[in-house]
């Protein structure tokens, strides 16, 4: 699964970009939402809020714009292949995903001994890849239904009403966060367990053959 | 007439001691209350003036501690608040009325039979035991308020109870108690509910609330609504399963107590209160760390404050515990947390959401790291697995070279 080469076209240059700026503003996000949860140090709260204000936006409009540009950049098919098709393609179930979802969860138990064949993500990946989308976004609505400057439209104090008040909503917002923490650990972990060459292409853009 | 008016009422503030200037500040301090400018403190103090002939009301108790009522009644000295309340004729008013017996329960009946009424109802509905759990005069509660709302020009829901059943209301709620519009849209009574919160609710509303039926309403429910800045919330009533809209005046609900706080500069400078007896509370820092819930609790306590505007509660040194918010113990306890802690049930009983996190978190960087050495058991670090020649689907049902891939 990873004596594969990583070449440039799985993550062109625009997106290392996308992929450093969630990094940076998960950690503003998540570095801030602690400290506005539980002030864990003194003379931070004002800088801690900008900060999550600003990393909010940017995460958002980076996410859309994410989601945007894989219907016009073209990345590699496979895992280390050069040949390219429309990004969004390789980002849905592609034909080699099929009938694969439970023989990776085998794999990754330890039921089987052969790796998985996938595309140019297996089918968990695929999945967890995917609900990063709507959990980023349910996150933003979340955040808003407790932003001072939008908890009293419609929209958003509707929500806040259906969970049950602003303190549902804080506690739903707080766990989610969560959520977010644990997805990066595994997809951290995952990435990096067989070698450290997805994260060479993935941040410093550097080649790696077998 | 409108002379001999004029003079009626301020000889009644003659003999309370209370000197024109005295109720002029009143008012101008009851305009900023209802969130007008100063200078309409004149209109309020002609239509307090005018006032003097009695409004009829009504002042029920259901499951209630009776604090609202203490605090209608925290009165050192003679004051305008006091002499504004006297422009209700409270014919009926449990803890404080002359009557009793017979004669008491009277007064209700004549007073529905009258007509054009204020009903102010304080304390919870009880409509546990199908209504049994309150019982006055060998009668139903649900029952006293169903007729006495009928009947009414508008309800004033006095405190947290009234509003939506508040601490009777927490969980589990043995008595069934529920808020005043809750209850009337179960009974389909459509008499206008304005709803004053906290828990005990402030008399300086009430008192608002009463300026503002005279100075803008004259006597009209229709043009009370009409003219009074109100707030509709919704949620969701967990006894009866059912959405309730509940109307609030505007500006006493209108911001959280947050956006006020004489305490907000330190909030923002991160200059926090960590444990009571402490430097930091003595130095009045912000005490958001020891469980304040201001900052989702939506009232105007720091403008308004209690007890004659002399203080309120973040005042005083104490976190709000949100009293002024919708099922506000269950939302809110414990008191002295950031976050209320989950109801869980069974042997969990409550529970913080930062110890589910941190179990959670746990157990998942617990599983990653067995995970790895397992990985590596394996021999799987460094090139990774043998992999398949065709996919297993293939195989079982027997595909050409290749499979469907």
């Amino acid at each position: 699964m990873s004596g594969h080469a990583h070449y440039r076209e799985a993550h062109p240059l625009v997106f290392v970009i996308t992929h450093w700026i969630n990094l940076i503003c998960m950690i503003m996000l998540a570095f801030s939402g602690f400290y506005i949860h539980f002030p864990f140090f003194d003379g931070f709260m004002g800088v801690a809020r900008g900060m999550h204000f600003v990393a909010m936006f940017v995460i958002i409009i980076n996410l859309t714009f994410r989601i945007v540009a894989a219907f016009f950049v073209k990345t590699a098919t496979q895992l280390g292949s050069r040949e390219v098709d429309t990004d969004i393609k390789n980002w849905l179930p592609q034909e080699e995903n099929k009938h694969q979802f439970f023989e990776t969860v085998k794999y990754y138990l330890f039921f089987r001994k052969e790796g998985v064949i996938s595309a140019k993500y297996g089918s968990l990946q695929k999945i967890a890849y995917l609900a990063t989308i709507p959990l980023t976004y349910i996150m933003a609505y979340t955040g808003f239904c407790l932003y001072g400057p939008t908890a009293d439209w419609g929209f958003f104090a509707g929500g806040t009403a259906m969970v049950g008040g602003p303190m549902s909503m804080r506690i739903i917002h707080y766990f989610m966060m969560w959520v977010f923490i644990v997805f990066t650990m595994i997809h951290a972990y995952l990435a990096n367990i067989y070698n450290l060459n997805p994260s060479k292409i993935i941040f410093a853009w550097k080649e790696t053959d077998h | 007439m409108a002379q001999e008016a004029h003079g009626a009422f301020y000889d009644l503030l003659a003999v309370r001691g209370v000197s024109r200037r005295d109720f002029l500040k009143y008012c101008s301090y009851v305009a900023a209350t209802l969130g007008l400018a100063e200078t309409a403190a004149p209109q309020i103090a002609a239509a307090l003036e005018k006032g003097t002939k009695l409004k009829p009301a009504l002042w029920l108790n259901g499951g209630s501690c009776t604090g609202c009522t203490e605090s209608m009644a925290q009165v050192d000295s003679p004051d305008v608040a006091t002499i504004v309340l006297e422009l209700l004729s409270l014919n009926y008013f449990e803890t404080i009325m002359a009557a009793a017996g017979e004669q008491a329960e009277k007064n209700i009946e004549d007073t529905i039979a009258d007509g054009g009424y204020l009903l102010i109802y304080e304390g919870a509905v009880m409509m546990g035991e199908d209504g049994n759990t309150l019982l006055v005069n060998g009668e139903k509660g649900t029952d006293i308020l169903q007729h006495a709302a009928e009947g009414a020009d508008a309800i004033l829901a006095v405190g947290a109870c009234a509003v939506d059943g508040g601490w009777v209301y927490a969980h589990p709620n043995p008595a069934g108690a529920v808020g005043v519009q809750s209850f009337l849209d179960g009974v389909k009574v459509k008499t206008p509910v304005v709803n004053l919160p906290c828990c005990p609710t402030s008399p300086e509303w009430v008192v608002a609330m009463v300026v503002q039926w005279l100075l803008v309403a004259d006597d009209d429910p229709a043009l009370f609504l009409e003219k009074t800045a109100l707030l509709a919330k919704e949620y969701h009533d967990n006894y009866r399963d059912a959405d309730v809209s509940l109307l609030y005046p505007e500006y006493i609900v209108g911001s959280t107590i947050h956006d006020n706080c004489p305490r907000r500069g330190h909030f923002e400078n991160g200059e926090f209160v960590t444990e009571f007896g402490s430097e930091e509370e003595a130095k009045g820092y912000c005490l958001y760390k020891v469980g304040c819930k201001g900052p989702q609790t939506y009232t105007q306590c720091p403008v308004t404050r209690w007890n004659r505007s002399v203080s309120w509660c973040v005042n005083s040194g104490a976190p709000c515990i949100g009293c002024g918010g919708l099922n506000w113990v269950d939302n809110n306890a414990p008191f002295f947390k950031r976050l209320s802690s989950m109801q869980m049930g069974g042997s969990l009983g409550n529970v913080q959401p930062g110890s589910v996190a941190a179990v959670v978190g746990g157990v998942a960087a617990a599983a990653l790291v067995a995970h790895g050495l397992g990985m590596k058991a394996a021999g799987r670090i460094g090139d990774g697995p043998p992999m398949e020649e065709m996919k297993a689907y293939d195989r079982k049902h027997g595909a050409k070279k290749g499979g469907d891939k």
